[in-house]
């Protein structure tokens, strides 16, 4: 190991754990002592992480309020950076939680929707279809007809009514309570444009278009809201739905 | 303060022969870091920044709008990138993932030059996400050198190096940090971005003169000028970029504008964030310093 590798492993334990010893290598002078100097980096370090936490995980700073910075030290000590941008610092949070928090389960709910709306936010552009492009398709090709979903597209299970924190802390409204849910559900998160979009996914939904992203055709599509609504009702049911996904910016292309 | 280094004499004759600044990069006048903070304002003034410059790590995603962002700016206004990650003297192996995305920005932004810093910022695959003072020895020297070398290779340009704020310094440092920054500008033929309060910041922390530095870096390598304000904690200067431009800051400016002559200036800010108004007013400040020095020096 060279002399530089060796400094910037010590000063790198040395940041990441304040109980390393002081390195010998920095100066001490009339101005300030090695671990005066040290400290700058150490709480910088923190800082910065929790900064970065923060600006991702709204809804969990609106659920932990003033718990919020212990939660992220509490990450930060077992969760050393490893990416260059720090923008993907929290990658793991969720996981974290789910984990070290079992007693507050809606916490790892909150920051798993957090961090899905975050990597929605700049996620790889997409075009998207409207209901112009399905005037083109003939009435005979409908039924193996495939609609091709935005890649982008994320569904959440979730056991707590995250969305409503996460909503309060979108509009700056007042703090809902923490409540659990009598079955868990499922929240679509997405990006149509420059916007991020989350919304708790209907309960005939949800089937259909999991089918739809394994390129079932339109028939098994309309067969799987048969088992719902019935024969009369499941085109109907489709259509409404195709037309909801249409207008949200969901589908990028039809094939057949 | 030399400590024999091997070609500390060649970097200083060089420095004081060469009257003008290379002229591979334009003159860009006086701008302003891009933040989300002043998107909306910036666009409504327009003429009154000359160029802004961008934090390359902000735009190194896969869409959305941030790219838009960025678009709209690039349609209006002259653009340099400025990176925080490159850590070009970690002794972590270049990252060529980061590399790549970094060289695909400058393709799609084609700015007119691009910047990081002269530090680390990592080891064994940790970010520490600050800007690490290396030691000034000839072995850190060798090894920066050598990176700047590919990475310029990489991205096939010459970069600009920033001269980053410290709190610490290496009892094992054999050179200056002056010393160290010109040394690798001339070994690795890269160009440097003179932070003024940078080194007014460390001037303060380490007892060293910042003019000392000024006159130590050599002309023809200084492409860029940053401005920013800094906190005075305890007992050491803290590099914060959430208050405006100081006195001595503004001073050691003038003194950088009659050593280097016409250099691009910018106010950097990253916290703390003021109306637009009051960046150009500083920035308007620095002009009203620069352009009477630089029509008499004419």
């Amino acid at each position: 190991m060279s002399t530089l590798q060796a400094m910037q492993q010590h000063m790198q334990r040395a940041i990441l754990d304040a109980r390393t010893a002081a390195l010998p290598d920095i100066r001490s002078d009339d101005v300030a002592n090695a671990g005066s100097r040290l400290a700058i980096y150490q709480r910088g370090y923190r800082i910065r992480l929790r900064d970065a936490l923060k600006k991702e995980f709204i809804g969990l700073q609106c659920m932990a309020a003033t718990r919020l910075d212990a939660l992220l030290d509490d990450y930060i000590d077992a969760h050393p950076s490893e990416h260059y941008n720090i923008r993907w610092y929290g990658g793991a949070l969720a996981a974290h939680l789910r984990e070290t928090r079992r007693d507050k389960p809606q916490l790892a709910d909150m920051a798993q929707l957090d961090w899905a709306i975050s990597t929605a936010f700049d996620a790889a552009d997409e075009p998207s279809i409207g209901q112009s492009e399905l005037a083109s398709v003939p009435p005979a090709a409908w039924a193996n007809l495939r609609l091709d979903l935005q890649a982008n597209l994320q569904v959440l299970i979730v056991s707590h009514n995250v969305d409503a924190f996460r909503r309060a802390a979108d509009r700056a409204t007042a703090r809902p309570g923490v409540r659990r849910l009598a079955k868990p559900r499922r929240i679509l998160v997405w990006r149509h444009a420059t916007t991020v979009h989350y919304r708790v996914l209907e309960n005939d939904e949800w089937p259909v278009l999991a089918s739809a992203r394994r390129g079932e055709p339109f028939a098994a599509l309309c067969a799987l809201l048969a088992e719902y609504h019935g024969d009369a009702h499941a085109v109907p049911r489709m259509v409404s739905l195709l037309q909801t996904w249409l207008a949200a910016g969901l589908v990028r292309g039809l094939a057949s | 303060m030399h400590r024999g280094m091997r070609s500390i004499t060649s970097t200083l004759a060089t420095s004081a022969m060469t009257a003008t600044r290379s002229d591979t990069l334009p003159y860009l006048g006086y701008g302003l870091g891009l933040r989300v903070e002043h998107y909306e304002a910036l666009l409504a003034k327009p003429a009154q920044v000359q160029w802004l410059e961008v934090v390359s790590e902000n735009y190194m995603v896969d869409g959305g709008l941030p790219l838009v962002w960025l678009d709209r700016f690039r349609e209006r206004f002259p653009l340099v990138m400025h990176g925080v990650s490159m850590s070009i003297g970690s002794t972590d192996p270049l990252d060529s993932g980061y590399l790549a995305r970094l060289s695909a920005l400058a393709k799609r932004v084609e700015p007119a030059w691009v910047s990081d810093h002269l530090c680390w910022t990592g080891v064994a695959g940790v970010q520490l996400h600050d800007l690490m003072p290396l030691p000034y020895t000839e072995e850190a020297l060798d090894h920066v050198v050598d990176r700047v070398k590919r990475v310029q290779d990489v991205l096939q340009r010459r970069i600009l190096l920033e001269n980053v704020s410290s709190y610490v310094s290496f009892a094992q440092s054999q050179l200056t940090e002056w010393e160290f920054l010109a040394e690798v500008a001339e070994r690795a033929d890269c160009l440097i971005l003179l932070d003024i309060n940078n080194v007014h910041v460390s001037a303060m922390n380490h007892g060293f003169s910042s003019l000392d530095y000024l006159r130590g870096l050599p002309v023809s390598r200084v492409q860029q000028f940053h401005l920013a304000g800094y906190e005075q904690g305890e007992q050491l200067i803290i590099d914060t970029h959430d208050a405006p431009v100081s006195n001595a800051v503004w001073d050691l400016y003038v003194e950088a504008v009659r050593r280097f002559g016409r250099v691009s200036t910018m106010i950097e800010r990253d916290d703390n964030f003021p109306p637009l108004s009051e960046l150009l007013a500083e920035l308007e400040h620095a002009r009203k310093l620069a352009e009477p020095l630089l029509r008499n020096a004419a």
